[in-house]
């Protein structure tokens, strides 16, 4: 189904370049890669003219592949008698500008999720209502799910991050080395523990 | 003594203006400088803000709404979220496999099983592992019970916001037998780390099986009377028939799921539709909203997504009693390698959660932490459709509006 649909948006939309990515041995998701340009168009054919009528935007997500961003939308209709559903992609390759069209008046559900990708990963969405920051306070800096992010050990002049309660070593859930594990077992012995 | 000295100035008062009664008149037109061409339209008005929350035990939760109230109407709606956010996706991408399923538990408190089930079954998927007969069945099992488990919270919390302080007291009687249950199966009364990649952690006995066994024939007859109690209850109708209608073109529009999508008419289930662990086997119903005419009010109001709740609740029950009928035997474990490494690629996966669909999107980069795991909550959906159906309600259906979604803030913020 899914190769069928990529070709006839590679038909109707030259512009967007789709390709189908298949998962490796049938591990996980396939999805449909788009050009960032020509999502607006490609979105209202898969909401209104393509057989599927992909009513429903369930999540938008975004991953930083460090080059590149990737914003994925979770695309499903709610068809009782047949139900699909694939996954969109975007490639966002401008890392520190990085902008891209909302697609909030197409899915209304989209407003939100797109409010938590400006959030999590800085990601501009262009022609959004209300572009905000969501989960994180207004005035925090950075975006926390990029990968170089580092965590801020300051924010508003409260220390939140401070190193004492942050040991990592202490904490991590995989000791590999056994006389470390013993050391441990030592220190925390010694402090009554 | 005040109040003969108040009274004694005011006979005071009174007796000035005997005196000058001449001068009352224009006295008052002096003080008060009122336009004496004064109408309705060139008054001043203004729409009073007022905060609902962040604590409020209306809001379920440390959520915040920011209501613009004309009078007594609600006219704008906005709610502010984030107030539990414990940067959940951002751990997971320094933590193993195995290490993510106490976070992911931390999700939707009220349904950690489901939610436990959830991400094991979207890694098992990616593993290709196969999961023990008896596994999945007490898989099955723990999700139906913890469904009724998180509508019971739903249910007393429901006719808490109404008004009605006994039904809440009946549920939490009733969920607590069913967290003994589960204390006695993981060790823990809430957040159980009992589902495991590749199976469950500890296995049930049959005197725990039969203590399920007698709890069930005390809770139909619960059921029936939370029904009389509350359902007939002439308040509790009128305080939610025809209330807070989210119709199911909004409902698609925003990918609202579960209960609040049922409720608005579609028989949509994951459970039927795309079934997952051994649903396949079992027969059940999918309530939905207006497919009884006795129960009245409108598809999508308050009282249909709330007594599809108390539906879905006796379908659990039906289904838990299947589970009992041919509970198998055999391992809990499948087989898992020491430490889990995903294959390079993406997943998305979603199941069926009290409270609507929760999916989880992975990407692995094939190392034994994910690159990036992002959750689907359903909860975040649904109080993004607030704005939407706040306007044109009052600030107390408002209340039952909210609390008919049923929101838990641990999943919404993550």
């Amino acid at each position: 189904m899914l190769d069928e649909l990529c070709q006839e948006i590679k038909l109707k939309f030259p512009a967007s370049q789709a390709v189908l990515h298949n998962p490796p041995e049938n591990v996980g998701s396939p999805s449909i890669e788009i050009e960032a340009k020509s999502l607006r168009e490609v979105a209202l054919y898969l909401r209104d003219d393509c057989k599927y009528k992909f009513s429903v935007l369930q999540v938008i997500s975004g991953v930083d592949y460090l080059e590149y961003f990737e914003v994925c939308y979770m695309l499903a209709n709610f068809d009782l008698a047949r139900s699909y559903e694939f996954i969109l992609k975007v490639k966002v390759s401008d890392r520190v500008n990085p902008v891209l069209d909302s697609v909030a008046d197409i899915w209304p559900a989209a407003n939100w999720q797109e409010r938590e990708c400006f959030d999590m990963l800085g990601i501009e969405f262009k022609g959004h209502p209300d572009l905000r920051r969501i989960l994180c306070p207004e005035d925090w800096q950075g975006f926390p799910l990029r990968k170089d992010y580092v965590a801020a050990k300051y924010y508003n002049g409260m220390q939140v991050y401070p190193d004492h309660k942050m040991n990592l070593e202490e904490r991590s859930f995989i000791i590999n080395s056994k006389s470390k594990q013993e050391e441990l077992q030592k220190q925390s012995l010694a402090k009554g523990l | 003594m005040t109040h003969d000295k108040h009274e004694g100035k005011h006979d005071h008062d009174h007796d000035d203006h005997d005196k000058h009664d001449d001068h009352h008149h224009e006295e008052v037109a002096e003080v008060e400088d009122y336009p004496k061409d004064a109408k309705e339209e060139s008054l001043k008005s203004e729409l009073l803000t007022l905060n609902m929350g962040p604590q409020h035990p209306a809001t379920h939760g440390v959520l915040r709404i920011e209501i613009k109230t004309d009078s007594e109407i609600v006219s704008e709606a906005k709610p502010y979220i984030g107030y539990l956010h414990r940067c959940m996706e951002k751990h997971t991408e320094s933590l193993d496999y195995r290490g993510i399923i106490p976070f992911v538990d931390r999700l939707d408190y009220l349904a950690a099983m489901n939610m436990e089930v959830g991400y094991a079954l979207t890694v098992e998927k990616m593993l290709g592992t196969e999961v023990p007969a008896r596994a999945t069945y007490i898989r099955t099992l723990v999700s139906e019970l913890q469904r009724i488990a998180s509508h019971l919270v739903a249910f007393g919390t429901y006719a808490l916001d109404l008004g009605a302080f006994t039904p809440f007291l009946y549920a939490f009687d009733q969920r607590e037998k069913i967290l003994r249950f589960f204390e006695e199966i993981s060790g823990a009364r809430l957040l159980y780390n009992y589902v495991w990649i590749g199976g469950v952690w500890n296995d049930v006995t049959d005197t725990q099986l039969d203590f399920l066994r007698d709890f069930i024939e005390d809770f139909e007859k619960e059921l029936d009377e939370y029904h009389t109690l509350v359902t007939s209850n002439s308040i509790f109708r009128d305080r939610t028939a025809n209330v807070a209608v989210i119709d199911l073109k909004t409902c698609l529009a925003y990918g609202a799921t579960g209960p609040v999508l049922r409720g608005a008419g579609h028989r949509w289930d994951l459970r039927k539709v795309q079934p997952y662990l051994n649903y396949n086997e079992l027969e059940f119903d999918v309530p939905v909203g207006g497919d009884n005419p006795e129960v009245g009010g409108m598809v999508g109001d308050c009282l249909n997504r709330y007594y599809v709740r108390m539906r879905e609740m006796r379908e659990s029950l039906k289904i838990i009693k299947q589970l009992l009928l041919k509970f198998p035997s055999g391992p809990i474990m499948g087989k898992v390698s020491k430490i889990i490494k995903l294959p390079k690629g993406e997943i998305y996966m979603r199941t069926e959660c009290p409270r609507g669909e929760l999916g989880f999107h992975i990407v692995s980069q094939g190392g034994k932490e994910p690159y990036r795991i992002k959750v689907k909550s359903p909860c975040f959906t649904h109080v993004s459709i607030l704005p939407v159906v706040g306007p044109g309600l009052m600030i107390a259906d408002f209340v039952a509006a909210v609390g008919s979604i049923d929101i838990v803030l641990g999943e919404v913020d993550r």
